[in-house]
């Protein structure tokens, strides 16, 4: 790219970013001139109803992001909702409306809140638990909320509640302006926040979880940052709605209105902010009105939606509108943003070589059982930098599960793992990460939805957080990286979303990505798998030239013996959980040993001892 | 200039005598808005409620209407609870802009309507009995308080049937712990014991933890006060199940739950206001009046339900003292009016509460009540001191 | 004591009763079924029906079954199984299921609680107690209810099939086994349960039209901590359910409520199959 392409691809990119929150913050101005407005022009009653729907539109935000963006499906907001509430209630019906009282008040809800959505995320995003049970818990925790609010006695009125203390002495206007402006203001940042390059990560965990691990993102943390942001936000809107209506009752905190808060959310479209908040605010508002005439066929008629949506709409009635409004329009849908990054060579890092000199990856007695099934046993193996190599042997060998072992410290079931001479201990991959692994999967583990270049950007989330509001103008990649996007054309692709690339450039990204990590040990599971002989060749000579210029240490896993003979520094053979061989590649090929064990493979080896 | 100022003179003057007469006659209706407990616990009770404002208003729509102007209803679901109530508050007061609340409800739903009706400035009438203590400027209450109703079975218990040690149980919120906390210390006061205490959430089912407790510590009498209506089935079946022997005095069941009960009610001891046997003309003419209106649809009028009648009345006779709909007029003149009903001279002259006629009676196998004793005009106590 | 022994037992046995139903949905399809609360419901106002015709009592049980199998077959053809790959989806969708029951019964029904006729009344003197006569009844239920289930898994055809797909579906499906069959046949009969399990329970208290929802979290709790096997439900029947009796009687009412969601919760954390044995 030249200079003056190069300089006006970054301008486009940061203009375009730019732009866009320009655009965000002119229409959030607009948002609250209607907010100051509204008041005046529509009836008390309405705007009554109003301000509790626009209390439950910014939950109904939150539980957007957590879902919607993220995947994580949550009945549970309501228990945060209720805590905010009930520390507004309790405090003025115990203690005097002072300033102070209410102020601490609020931060004690807000941090109760924060420390009961740090436990939840302690608990339902731990390793290996599977995400049903995140719904689980998150279902687990308004029941548990709403009981104990019973077992307050007079204290928190348990069934009843409590009323009629006294509140802020402010008019209805006021209340909706202050509600308003909250649901706009966090709209707005919500939105800078998705489309950020941060943002970009929620898809990513919710498409993709384990790659996220592999690339060394900690995933339960941020999933558990984000609930506790997500939980303070609801414990204020729940302080408000309880300083407004100057009732709690235990049914703000229960799990029908967390699983309204859901439904509200599918019917409006998750994923796409606007839509839950429309459809929270139309719901609700409608509700209000026709509960005096047609209770229960309303209820009826938002079931029945429900069901339709979730099983033949699921992104919901928002986006169905809004596609049909754009084609009506007739306005292109435009790409991924206008402006793509300029990709960088990143400064290189010194490599550390081990404390003395010392392999790059050891294995001392490894092994891993299935209950009496040994798929590995006592497996001793080191590789240093430079070295390529291949790991062979028949199907059902344990190949790919030492990959596994080397770089998930929980899979193994006995021996030791060291990395760079320290020992990986328990530690799960994103740790194993830190440590200087790189893995790459069998089959292209990538994320599909999301650009060549946001992929780039999430695997370098290690090196270079990204940014939480912005989407930078350049990607810096190390030059390993930068190699192999060159030398697959992937360099000209990177505004093309992953599912549109074909299988082998897709096994071309998940090597830079991997490599963008800039590891010391590269663990390859069939790099070469449904590749054309031309991307083989291409491969094969990226792989020598990693080990050879890099100084990577490269552990692969491989069928196709003659790519193996092509470009391994050495040839480690293993059989029914053993290694039988480990050697020079002159030395494998030729044995006897490995000629019996591929018995049926003879086309491989009859070339090398013919 | 005289000729074409007095034509002018008499045209407005016709024209402002047409809009007075048409004003007159336009006359649009006076509404009285019901939230009540069509779902949720009160479920069984809150039908009758809704059939005894019926009634009245049919009645007194049949006379002319109040100061000349029909008599409409609305009626909106309350749950049972706070939440429901806010909305049917909100609803009837800002949305229906009804002129006075009449109705029946969970304590739970009336803490959470009343700083509604506050902001709307509405009078609510409040005919349900409860555990006491409500106050607000807007509110009066023509039904008992456990100042008036504890007492007759407390005493027989002890009294006639020498109980010593009682087992209180209760739903856990404002009326069941308000209730028995009174019940406790009359009990202690009277000089009896009191073995154990249990609440469980409103909408409760399962009581078999306490029943066991109660089986354990053996009470000669249990007294119980649930939220109206299916906490009172559900525990009784449950007792009954389980072949509790104990005194079983109920501080919240009404006449037509208890027939509802079937076999299980014989045996329980209640104190009300109002029994379906008192023997007196306005209660006969009512029976009368309700089963020629409802027929085979009607539910059992019983304690929750008469005051109602009785206190869309008091609203009537009030309006037309104060000759007007507006609230601070209507609310003094609530203290002042009186209805003889079916359950005698109805008055909310003693601190927005009234001073009324209470009956110990016996639920019989065949789901009537039997009147043990009767005591004439008990005093309320004092419920709102500070106001007038 | 022994009160609290029988009161132990008698619970086990209402939740094995009530949660049956929902564990051969979760083993067979790995989702769970959020409109159990609802067919706990149709099971209850089935009785309802029942005692308004004055008929039996008794025979609210197969009639209840009967709708439940039918409403279930339904389900499973038109919601369920276009779900198949988005289990997160079919929770969401089962549980809409369940609101739109709810809804319809009450515009059916009415909103207000009524009740029916239990077939057996009154008390019985057990190890020195008297004690509720149907909730000892239920205990039976509960055992006959495993055993006819044990029978059909194990003694039939379909049964074998049935076992193979909880195993492994795709290898069931290779060896040309109709798990299409097997699934619709385990909804419509986790629906059968469900309903049948709703006119078990609902002499012991009432039936309104939001009379599912309490049991069903806790049946949900207890399924995800047995796994797939109904010798491990009957385990976790007796072990949270004994605890949530305990706790009642020792501690509140309301933290026995708790008991069942909040130590299943906890086990599952610690050992993410629970009870089961592999």
């Amino acid at each position: 790219m030249s200079e003056a392409a190069a300089g006006g691809a970054a301008v486009a990119a940061r203009s375009g970013s730019t732009r866009e929150i320009k655009r965000v913050l002119r229409l959030a101005l607009v948002g609250l001139a209607a907010v100051a407005a509204a008041p005046y022009l529509l009836d008390t009653y309405t705007v009554n109803i109003l301000i509790r729907s626009l209390l439950y539109a910014c939950v109904a935000l939150t539980v957007d992001i957590l879902w919607g963006y993220t995947g994580i499906l949550t009945f549970g907001q309501s228990a945060f909702f209720g805590i905010g509430a009930y520390a507004c209630g309790l405090a003025f019906s115990h203690l005097d409306l002072t300033p102070t009282v209410a102020i601490l008040a609020f931060l004690g809800g807000l941090a109760v809140a924060a420390a009961v959505a740090a436990l939840v995320g302690w608990l339902a995003f731990g390793y290996g638990v599977s995400p049903i049970y995140v719904s689980v818990v998150t279902l687990v925790l308004p029941i548990v909320v709403t009981q104990i609010l019973f077992s307050g006695g007079t204290f928190t009125g348990s069934s009843s509640g409590l009323s009629g203390f006294d509140t802020f002495d402010l008019s209805i206007e006021a209340w909706f302006w202050i509600a308003g402006s909250a649901l706009v203001i966090l709209t707005a940042a919500a939105w800078i926040f998705v489309h950020s390059d941060a943002g970009r990560l929620l898809v990513a965990i919710r498409e993709n979880e384990q790659r996220c691990e592999y690339l060394g993102i900690d995933t339960a943390l941020l999933k558990t940052l984000l609930l506790v942001a997500a939980a303070i936000i609801t414990a204020a809107a729940g302080y408000a709605y309880a300083g407004f209506t100057d009732v709690i009752a235990p049914e703000l905190a229960g799990f029908v209105f967390g699983t309204e808060l859901v439904i509200w959310v599918a019917l409006g479209g998750r994923g796409t902010l606007i839509g839950p908040v429309a459809g929270t605010i139309v719901i609700d508002l409608v509700s209000a009105y026709l509960s005096g005439s047609l209770p229960f066929v309303w209820k009826l008629v938002i079931g029945l939606a429900f069901v339709v949506v979730i099983v033949a709409l699921p992104q919901g009635l928002v986006p169905v509108v809004g596609g049909a409004w754009r084609r009506l329009r007739r306005r292109p849908a435009s790409a991924n943003g206008d402006g793509l990054p300029i990709l960088q060579a990143a400064p290189p890092r010194p490599r550390l070589v081990g404390a003395d000199g010392g392999p790059a990856v050891a294995l001392h007695g490894l092994s891993r059982r299935y209950g009496s099934l040994r798929v590995l046993e006592g497996i001793d193996l080191a590789a240093g930098a430079g070295e390529l190599v291949s790991l062979v042997g028949p199907n059902g060998a344990g190949k790919t599960t030492l990959i596994r072992c080397i770089a998930d410290g929980h899979e193994r079931s006995g021996g030791r793992v060291l990395v760079q001479g320290t020992d990986i201990g328990r530690r799960a991959p994103q740790r194993c990460v830190g440590f200087g692994i790189g893995r790459k999967f069998q089959t292209a583990n990538v994320f599909e939805t999301l650009t060549v270049a946001e992929c780039l950007r999430l695997a370098r989330a290690r090196r270079e957080r990204p940014s939480p509001w912005r989407r930078e103008a350049s990607l810096a990649l190390p030059q390993a990286a930068l190699q192999v996007m060159a030398a697959t054309g992937l360099d000209r692709q990177l505004g093309t979303a992953v599912k549109h690339l074909s299988h082998g450039m897709k096994q071309a990204l998940e090597l830079a990505m991997v490599l963008a990590l800039e590891p010391s040990v590269l663990l390859l599971d069939e790099p070469t798998a449904g590749l054309t002989k031309a991307e083989r060749s291409l491969i094969g000579g990226i792989l020598s030239g990693l080990a050879r210029d890099h100084g990577l240490c490269i552990l692969l896993v491989e069928h196709d013996l003659d790519f193996v003979r092509e470009i391994s520094s050495r040839i480690v053979v293993l059989h029914q959980g053993r290694i039988v061989l480990d050697g020079t590649v002159a030395e494998v090929i030729g044995s006897a040993l490995v000629r019996t064990i591929y018995a049926g493979e003879e086309h491989a080896i009859a070339g090398a001892a013919g | 200039m005289k000729h074409r100022l007095s034509a002018f003179a008499a045209a407005a003057a016709l024209g402002a005598g047409l809009a007075l007469a048409g004003g007159a006659l336009a006359a649009d209706p006076i509404k009285i808005g019901i939230p009540v407990g069509l779902s949720g616990a009160n479920s069984v009770v809150a039908p009758s409620v809704v059939q005894s404002a019926e009634l009245a208003v049919e009645e007194i729509n049949a006379k002319g209407g109040i100061l000349g102007r029909q008599v409409q209803l609305d009626v909106a679901d309350d749950g049972s609870g706070a939440a429901g109530a806010q909305k049917a508050f909100d609803s009837l007061i800002f949305q229906k802009k009804d002129d006075a609340l009449i109705t029946m409800e969970t304590s739970a739903a009336r803490n959470a309507g009343l700083p509604i009706v506050s902001r709307g400035k509405v009078p609510f009438i409040y005919t349900s009995f409860y555990e006491g203590h409500s106050c607000n400027p807007y509110l009066f209450v023509n039904a008992w308080v456990p100042d008036q109703q504890v007492a007759p079975i407390v005493d027989y218990f002890m009294q006639k049937k020498g109980a010593k040690t009682f087992y209180l149980v209760g739903s856990d919120y404002a009326f069941g712990r308000g209730m028995l906390q009174f019940t406790r210390q009359y009990i202690q006061k009277k000089g009896g014991k009191v073995l154990g205490e249990e609440y469980e959430p409103m909408d409760a089912t399962d009581w078999t933890a306490i029943i066991s407790k109660i089986r354990a510590s053996n009470p000669d009498a249990l007294v119980t006060s649930t939220a109206g209506g299916a906490p009172n089935v559900t525990l009784t079946k449950q007792l009954r199940a389980a072949g509790i022997k104990s005194l079983y005095g109920n501080l919240a069941v009404d006449e037509g739950t208890a027939k509802s009960m079937g076999a299980d009610a014989a045996g329980i001891y209640i104190s009300a206001s109002y029994l379906t046997s008192i023997d007196s003309p306005k209660n006969k003419e009512f029976l009368a009046a309700m089963q020629k209106k409802f027929g085979a649809d009607l539910k059992t009028p019983n304690d929750l339900s008469v005051p109602e009648y009785e206190g869309v009345y008091l609203y009537k006779a009030a309006v037309e003292k104060a000759k007007t709909t507006k609230a601070d007029a209507v609310i003094k003149a609530l203290s002042e009016v009186s209805f003889e009903g079916p359950r005698g001279l109805i008055k909310m002259s003693k601190e927005r509460h009234a001073p009324l006629t209470m009956y110990l009676g016996q639920v019989q196998a065949d789901g009537s009540v039997k009147v043990l004793e009767s005591f004439k005009d008990v005093d309320p106590g004092n419920q709102c001191p500070k106001l007038k | 004591m022994s009160a609290q022994f029988l009161d132990i037992v008698t619970t086990a046995a209402i939740f094995y009763v009530v949660a049956a139903g929902l564990l051969i949905i979760f083993g067979v399809m790995k989702i769970i079924n959020f409109a159990h609360g609802g067919f706990l419901t149709i099971g209850g106002y089935a009785a309802l029906i029942v005692t308004q015709l004055g008929l039996d009592p008794w025979l609210a049980l197969p009639f209840a079954a009967l709708v439940g199998l039918v409403i279930g077959a339904l389900v499973e053809r038109f919601v369920v199984r276009p779900l198949y790959a988005r289990p997160l989806d079919a929770i969401l969708a089962t549980w809409g299921l369940g609101i739109i029951i709810g809804q319809l019964i009450t515009i059916g029904f009415g909103r207000e609680v009524q009740f029916v006729q239990s077939p057996v009344q009154g008390a019985a003197l057990v190890l020195g107690e008297s004690y509720s006569q149907y909730r000892l009844l239920l205990v039976l239920g509960a055992l006959l209810l495993a055993a006819l289930l044990a029978a059909v898994l194990h003694g039939t055809r379909l049964g074998l099939m049935t076992r193979a797909v909880i195993m492994n579906e795709s290898l069931a499906r290779g060896l040309g086994i109709n798990s299409g069959l097997v699934r619709f046949a385990t909804f419509s009969l986790g629906s059968a349960l469900a309903s049948l399990a709703g006119a078990l329970i609902t002499p012991l208290s009432s039936v309104d039209p939001n009379m599912g929802v309490p049991w069903l979290v806790n049946a949900f709790m207890l399924v995800l901590v047995s796994g797939a096997s109904l010798v491990s439900l009957g385990v976790a029947t007796l072990v949270l359910g004994g605890a949530q009796v305990l706790i009642s009687a020792y501690g509140s009412p309301i933290l026995g409520s708790l008991t069942i969601v909040v130590l299943a919760a906890v086990i599952l954390r610690i050992r993410p199959q629970g009870f089961a044995r592999e």
